[in-house]
C-alpha cells in the first residue's frame, strides 16, 4: 500500500476531532489543555504533508517547526497559570472555578 | 456682530456656558447674572432680526454658508426665513424670560445655568441650520442638557422621566438619521454632482436620483422622518414622555420644553419633510389631519382627567400641538399661517401658564388641584395673570390664542369639513377643564393652610408681564408676527400643493 | 516631524524601527527593573514612556516619509514575512497611543502598584512589548506570521490578565483566557493548514493568486473560511466567540481590561482586513467575486447582528460597571463587523475610523473606572451613587466618554457610526443599518444607568460626599482621551482622510 496525502490528512482529522472532543469533555484544565496539544498537532502533521505533496518546498515544514515552539511556549504559560489558580482555588477543575459573575 | 448674526446667536450662549464653567460655584450671583447677559446678548440680536429681516421675500436670509466636511460635502450652513424667524424670535425670548425664572435655583447653579446655556444654543442651532447633518447636531445636542436639567433639578421621579425623554427623543432621531443618509446618498449638488447635504439641494426634486423617486421608498423616507418629528411633537402614540417630563422638570425647563422644544417636531416637518418630499405630504395630509384631530381631543380629555396642574398644562400642550398639527394638515394659506401662528402662540402662552404653575409650586410645594381653593383673595394678583393665561389658551378672543385657532379653523374646514366640526368639540371640552380648574383653585372656600402665602413677587412680575403683553398684542393686532411669515409660507404652499 | 533614519540602507529592517525600539525598551524595562527592583519603582514606568514616545516619533515620522513619496504602497520586510504600508502606519499610532496612556494612567492605578506602590515594574514592559505584537499583527502578510503574532499577543495578555496573582478574580481571569485562547488558536491553525494545501502558498498575494485560478473546492474553501473566521472571532470577541470577554475583562486588573478592550481587538481587525481584503476581495474594491459561492456578505452581517444585540441586550442587566463595559466592547464589536460585510474600501475606512474614535471613548471610561476603584475599591453601580458630583471634571469627561459611545452627537462617537451607516446604506443594507440603529437606542439605557447613578441618584443618608481627589496625571490622561472625543465629533476631515489613505495604501 503506497502511503500518500490522504492517509496524513486522515490522520490528522481523526487527531483534531479526538483534540476537540478532549477540549469540550474534560473539566480539568490540564486536560483541556492536552487537547489543545492534540489540535495543534493535527494541523503540524496537514502543514507538513502539504509541503512535501503539494507545493514541493519547506514553507509548511518551517511551520511546523515553528508550531511546535509555540505549542511549547503557551503550555508553559497555560501550566503556570494552572498552578497559580490552583494556589487559590485549590482545584484545577476549570467550571469549579466560579468567583465571575456568569 | 452685523455680518454673522445668526452665529453669534447661537454661539454667544455657548462662551457664556464656558465662562460659568470657570467661575468658582460658590459665587452664585455672578454665576446667575453671567447668565442672564449670556441670554440677553441673543434676545438683543433678535430684536435687531425682527427690525432689519426682510418680509418681501421667500427666500433665506443673514445666510452664512461655509464648508465644513469637505470628504462629506458637509456645510456649515445657516439662513432664516419666514418660517424660522418666530421660532428664532420665541427662543430668544423665553431662554432670557427662562434664565430670569431660574433665579430661585439653589442646587449646583453653575451646572445648572451652564447646562441651560448650552441648550438654548442647540434651539438657535435647529432653527437657523439649513444643512441637513448640522440641524441634526443641532437636534441631538439639546439631548444631553436637557436630560441633566430634567434628571438634577427636577422633582421625585426626576430619573425616570430623565431617561425616558432621552430614549424616546433617540428612538426619533435615530430613524431621522437613516433617512438623511439615505438623501445624502441619493441627491446630487447641481454644481458639482456630488452628494450633498445642503437642504436647498434636497428641496429640489431634480437633483434626486432615480431610487429616491420611487413611490414606496418616499413613503419610507417620509414615515421615518415623521416619526422624528412625530416624537417632538408629539403626536398622539408616541405622546407618553411629554407629561412625565413635564411634571418632574423644574418650572424654567418645562416652559423650554413646551414652548420651544415641541415646535421643533412641527418645525421640522414644515421645514424638511414638506419641501423635500412635497408629494408624500399631500398622500399623508389626511392621516395628518386625523392625527392632529385625535390629539386636539385627547390631550383635552386627558387634562380633564388631571388632579395635578402641571400635568393639566402639560396634556393642553398636547391638545393645543394638535391645532398646529390640522392647520398644516390644511395645506391652506390660512391653515398653515394659522399654525405657525400658533406655533408661536401656544409657546407664549404655556409658558405663562407653567410659570403661574411654578409660583405657586415654589410657595404650597404642591401641585395638587383639589389641595386649594380660595386662592383669588389670598394671592389677587396671581389670579389675575394665571386666570389671563387660562383665558388665553382657551381661546378667548382678543387675546393670541382665539387668533391662531380661528385661522386654523377657517383654513381646515373648506378642506376637512367633518374633521373639523369634531375638531371644534376640543375648543369646548378646553373651556371645560380650564374653567374648572380656575373654579377649583381659585374660588370656593379658602382653606386655612395657605393663609401664610404671599402673592406674586417682583422677579416674577418681571418674567410674566412681557409675555402678557405680548399675549395680549398679538391677540388685538397679529400682523407683526404674520407680516414676516406670510410670503414664505405661501411660497409653501404653492411648491406643495402645486 | 522630521527625523533621520540613520540605518544603513542595506537592511529592510529600517522600516522596522519603532517595533525594533520597542523590544529593546521591553528588555531595558525589565532588566531595570530586575536592578532597582524595591528602590525605584519609577525606572521601568519611565523606560516605558521613554521608549513608546521614541517608538511613537519613529512610526510618525516614517508616516510622513511615506506619504511625501506621494505613495506608501509599502516596504517587505525578512523576505515577504511582514509589510510596512499606509495600513500598518495608521495601526502602529493608534497601538502606540493607546499604550501610552494606558502605561501612564496605570501608574496612578493601585490596582497595578500595589497599596504601598510595592515595586511591580512588569507591567510596563509587558506593555511595550504587547504594543510591538500587535504593530506586528497590523503588518502580518504571511500565514507563519500572521500565526506567530496572534500567539505572542495572546500570551502576553495571558499572563496581563493574571497580574494580580494572589487574586481570585484575575487568576480566574486568565485561566478562561488562556483556555478559550488557546483553543481558538488551534482551531483557526488547523484551518490555516487546510488553506495552505489548498492553495499551496503561505503568503497573501499567493493565495490571492491561487483562489483566482479558481481551481479550489467552494466547499472546502467555507469550511477553511469558517475556521479562520472561528480563530479571529475570538480575538476580537465577536459572538459566538465571545464568552471569554466579559469574565477576563471584569476578572484582569482594570488598566489591562482597558488596553485589551481596544489593542488586541484593532490589531485582530487589522489582520481581518488584510488577510481577507488581500486574498478574498482580491485587493479591489470589486468586492467579493472570488468567494461567490460562500454568501459572505450574510455571514458577517448575521454575526454582526447577533454580536451587537447579544452585547446590549446582556449590558443592560449588569450591575458592574466593568462587567458592564465589557459586554458593552463586545456591542461595539459588532458595529465595526457592519463596515466588513462588503469588504469595500469604504466599509473598511470607516472601520479604522471607528477603531480610533473607540480607542478614545473606550479607554477613557476604563480609565474613569481606574480612578473611582482607588477611592471606592469597588466597580458596583450602586456604589456609584453621588460619584460625579464628588469630582465633577473628571464626570463630566466620563460623560462624554459615555455619550459618545453611544453615538449622540456632538462626539465622536456619532461620527463613526455614521461613517459606518453610511458605508453600509450606500451598498443598501438597510436592514442592518436599522437594526444597528435601534440597537444605539438600546445602549443608551445602559451607559446612561451609569450617568444616572452619578448625577441623577440621591445619595443614600449618611453617604461620605466630601470631594474626591485625583492624581493629576489622571486628569491629564483623561483630557487627552476627553478633547479629542469632542473635537473629533466636530472636526474630522483630517482623521477620515487618514483612514482612507491607510485603506488606499494597503499593499497586497
Amino acid at each position: 500500500m503506497n502511503v500518500g496525502l490522504p492517509h496524513f490528512l486522515t490522520v490528522s482529522a481523526i487527531l483534531f476531532s479526538l483534540g476537540l472532543f478532549g477540549v469540550m469533555s474534560r473539566r480539568n484544565a490540564v486536560g483541556i489543555l492536552m487537547g489543545v496539544e492534540l489540535m495543534l498537532n493535527a494541523a503540524n502533521i496537514n502543514f507538513v504533508a502539504f509541503s512535501r505533496y503539494v507545493e514541493h518546498s519547506i514553507n509548511g515544514q518551517m511551520m511546523a517547526a515553528f508550531v511546535i515552539v509555540l505549542a511549547a511556549a503557551e503550555a508553559a504559560v497555560a501550566l503556570a497559570i494552572v498552578l497559580a489558580m490552583y494556589r487559590n482555588f485549590g482545584t484545577v477543575h476549570a467550571d469549579s472555578v466560579q468567583s465571575l459573575k456568569r | 456682530m452685523g455680518e454673522h448674526i445668526l452665529s453669534w446667536m447661537t454661539f454667544f450662549p455657548v462662551i457664556g456656558a464656558a465662562v460659568i464653567a470657570f467661575i468658582p460655584s460658590e459665587r452664585k450671583e455672578v454665576i446667575k447674572t453671567v447668565a442672564a447677559a449670556a441670554a440677553a446678548v441673543p434676545l438683543i440680536l433678535a430684536v435687531q432680526l425682527f427690525m432689519t429681516f426682510d418680509r418681501t421675500t421667500a427666500g433665506f436670509q443673514f445666510i452664512e454658508h461655509y464648508t465644513w466636511i469637505k470628504s462629506f460635502n458637509i456645510e456649515y450652513f445657516m439662513g432664516i426665513d419666514g418660517l424660522s424667524v418666530p421660532m428664532v424670535l420665541l427662543t430668544a425670548f423665553l431662554s432670557f424670560i427662562c434664565v430670569i425664572a431660574s433665579w430661585g435655583i439653589n442646587k449646583s447653579v453653575k451646572g445648572y445655568f451652564a447646562l441651560f446655556l448650552i441648550l438654548e444654543a442647540g434651539m438657535f442651532g435647529v432653527f437657523c441650520a439649513l444643512d441637513f447633518f448640522l440641524f441634526y447636531v443641532f437636534w441631538e445636542v439639546m439631548l444631553l442638557p436637557m436630560y441633566f436639567l430634567i434628571g438634577i433639578w427636577g422633582g421625585p421621579r426626576r430619573e425616570y422621566a430623565a431617561i425616558k425623554f432621552f430614549l424616546y427623543t433617540l428612538a426619533g432621531s435615530v430613524l431621522m438619521l437613516l433617512a438623511m443618509i439615505a438623501f445624502y446618498l441619493h441627491t446630487s449638488d447641481p454644481v458639482t454632482g456630488g452628494h450633498t447635504f445642503n437642504m436647498l439641494h434636497m428641496f429640489d426634486q431634480a437633483n434626486h436620483s432615480e431610487w429616491l423617486q420611487g413611490t414606496n421608498v418616499r413613503h419610507v423616507l417620509w414615515l421615518a422622518l415623521f416619526i422624528g418629528f412625530a416624537i417632538k411633537v408629539p403626536v398622539f402614540p408616541f405622546h407618553t414622555w411629554l407629561p412625565d417630563a413635564h411634571v418632574e422638570a423644574p418650572t424654567a425647563v418645562s416652559v423650554i420644553l413646551a414652548g420651544v422644544l415641541l415646535k421643533m417636531g412641527t418645525y421640522g416637518i414644515l421645514r424638511i419633510s414638506y419641501p423635500m418630499l412635497p408629494d408624500q405630504a399631500l398622500w399623508f395630509s389626511y392621516t395628518l389631519a386625523l392625527l392632529g384631530t385625535i390629539n386636539i381631543l385627547y390631550g383635552a380629555y386627558c387634562a380633564m382627567a388631571q388632579t395635578d396642574m402641571k400635568k393639566l398644562v402639560a396634556y393642553s400642550s398636547v391638545s393645543h400641538m394638535g391645532y398646529v398639527m390640522l392647520g398644516m394638515a390644511a395645506m391652506t394659506s390660512a391653515g398653515i399661517n394659522g399654525a405657525v401662528l400658533q406655533m408661536f402662540n401656544h409657546g407664549t402662552i404655556t409658558a405663562m401658564m407653567f410659570l403661574c404653575v411654578g409660583v405657586v409650586y415654589d410657595r404650597a410645594h404642591t401641585r395638587e388641584i383639589n389641595a386649594f381653593g380660595g386662592l383669588g383673595m389670598q394671592m389677587p394678583l396671581y389670579f389675575s395673570f394665571f386666570s389671563f393665561a387660562l383665558f388665553a389658551a382657551l381661546g378667548l378672543p382678543g387675546l393670541s390664542g382665539f387668533v391662531s385657532e380661528a385661522m386654523i379653523f377657517m383654513g381646515v374646514f373648506p378642506v376637512y369639513r367633518t374633521i373639523t366640526i369634531i375638531a371644534a368639540l376640543g375648543i369646548i371640552i378646553g373651556a371645560a377643564y380650564v374653567l374648572w380648574m380656575l373654579q377649583r383653585v381659585f374660588l370656593g372656600p379658602k382653606n386655612e393652610k395657605w393663609d401664610s402665602l404671599p402673592d406674586i413677587n417682583a422677579r416674577e412680575m418681571f418674567t410674566l408681564v412681557p409675555i402678557g403683553i405680548l399675549v395680549l398684542l398679538l391677540g388685538v393686532y397679529p400682523m407683526p408676527v404674520l407680516d414676516l411669515m406670510k410670503v414664505t409660507l405661501n411660497n409653501l404652499i404653492k411648491v406643495v400643493a402645486g | 516631524m522630521e527625523l533621520n533614519l540613520n540605518i544603513p540602507s542595506w537592511s529592510d529592517l529600517r522600516f522596522w524601527l519603532p517595533e525594533a525600539i520597542l523590544c529593546i525598551t521591553f528588555l531595558v524595562a525589565l532588566l531595570g527593573d530586575l536592578v532597582v527592583r524595591g528602590r525605584r519603582t519609577w525606572v521601568p514606568f519611565a523606560v516605558s514612556v521613554a521608549g513608546l514616545i521614541t517608538a511613537g516619533a519613529y512610526a510618525v515620522a516614517a508616516m510622513n516619509h511615506g506619504l511625501d513619496a506621494g505613495q506608501f504602497q509599502g516596504h517587505t520586510i525578512m523576505g515577504s514575512l511582514m509589510i510596512v504600508d499606509g495600513m500598518a502606519g495608521f495601526f502602529r499610532l493608534l497601538f502606540i497611543f493607546a499604550s501610552l496612556v494606558t502605561v501612564l494612567f496605570a501608574w496612578t492605578s493601585e490596582e497595578i502598584m500595589g497599596k504601598r506602590r510595592e515595586n511591580k515594574g512588569e507591567f510596563y514592559a509587558l506593555t511595550v512589548l504587547l504594543t510591538a505584537a500587535m504593530m506586528v499583527m497590523a503588518e502580518a502578510r504571511d500565514l507563519l506570521m500572521l500565526f506567530l503574532s496572534m500567539e505572542a499577543v495572546g500570551l502576553i495578555s495571558y499572563v496581563m490578565a493574571g497580574y494580580m496573582r494572589t487574586s481570585l478574580r484575575s487568576s480566574e481571569a486568565s485561566l478562561k483566557y488562556v483556555l478559550f485562547g488557546a483553543v481558538s488558536s488551534a482551531i483557526m491553525l488547523y484551518g490555516m493548514s487546510l488553506l495552505y494545501g489548498m492553495t499551496g502558498a503561505m503568503e497573501f498575494d499567493g493565495i490571492r493568486n491561487a483562489l483566482i485560478s479558481g481551481t479550489v473546492d467552494p466547499f472546502a474553501l467555507l469550511v477553511v473560511v469558517v475556521l479562520i473566521l472561528a480563530g479571529m472571532s475570538y480575538k476580537i470577541a465577536a459572538v459566538p466567540f465571545h464568552y471569554w470577554c466579559p469574565d477576563v475583562y471584569e476578572g484582569a486588573p482594570t488598566p489591562v481590561s482597558a488596553i485589551f478592550s481596544v489593542g488586541p481587538k484593532a490589531a485582530g481587525f487589522a489582520l481581518m482586513i488584510r488577510f481577507f481584503y488581500t486574498t478574498f476581495a482580491a485587493g479591489t474594491d470589486a468586492g467579493t467575486q472570488l468567494v461567490q459561492d460562500i454568501n459572505w456578505p450574510l455571514l458577517v452581517a448575521v454575526m454582526s447582528v447577533a454580536t451587537m444585540t447579544y452585547g446590549n441586550l446582556v449590558a443592560l442587566r449588569q450591575t458592574n460597571v466593568k462587567r458592564m463595559l465589557a459586554y458593552s466592547s463586545i456591542a461595539h464589536v459588532g458595529y465595526l463587523l457592519m463596515g466588513f460585510v462588503l469588504l469595500s474600501s469604504a466599509g473598511l475606512a470607516s472601520i479604522l475610523f471607528y477603531l480610533l474614535v473607540y480607542t478614545l471613548m473606550n479607554l477613557g471610561a476604563f480609565f474613569y473606572v481606574v480612578a473611582i476603584n482607588n477611592h471606592l475599591k469597588s466597580e458596583e453601580l450602586s456604589d456609584y451613587v453621588g460619584i460625579g458630583f464628588r469630582a465633577p471634571w473628571a464626570g463630566a469627561m466620563m460623560v462624554i466618554f459615555l455619550a459618545s459611545l453611544t453615538g449622540v452627537p456632538p462626539f465622536a462617537g456619532f461620527v463613526g457610526k455614521f461613517y459606518l451607516f453610511t458605508a453600509v446604506l450606500d451598498k443598501q443594507w438597510f436592514w442592518l443599518a436599522i437594526v444597528a440603529a435601534l440597537n444605539s437606542v438600546v445602549s443608551l439605557y445602559y451607559y446612561f444607568k451609569v450617568v444616572r447613578a452619578m448625577f441623577l441618584s440621591t445619595p443614600a443618608e449618611g453617604t461620605d460626599m466630601s470631594p474626591l481627589k485625583l492624581h493629576w496625571l489622571q486628569y491629564v490622561v483623561l483630557a487627552m482621551l476627553a478633547i479629542p472625543t469632542l473635537a473629533l465629533g466636530l472636526f474630522f476631515e483630517e482623521f477620515k482622510g487618514l483612514a482612507d489613505m491607510a485603506i488606499g495604501m494597503m499593499g497586497g
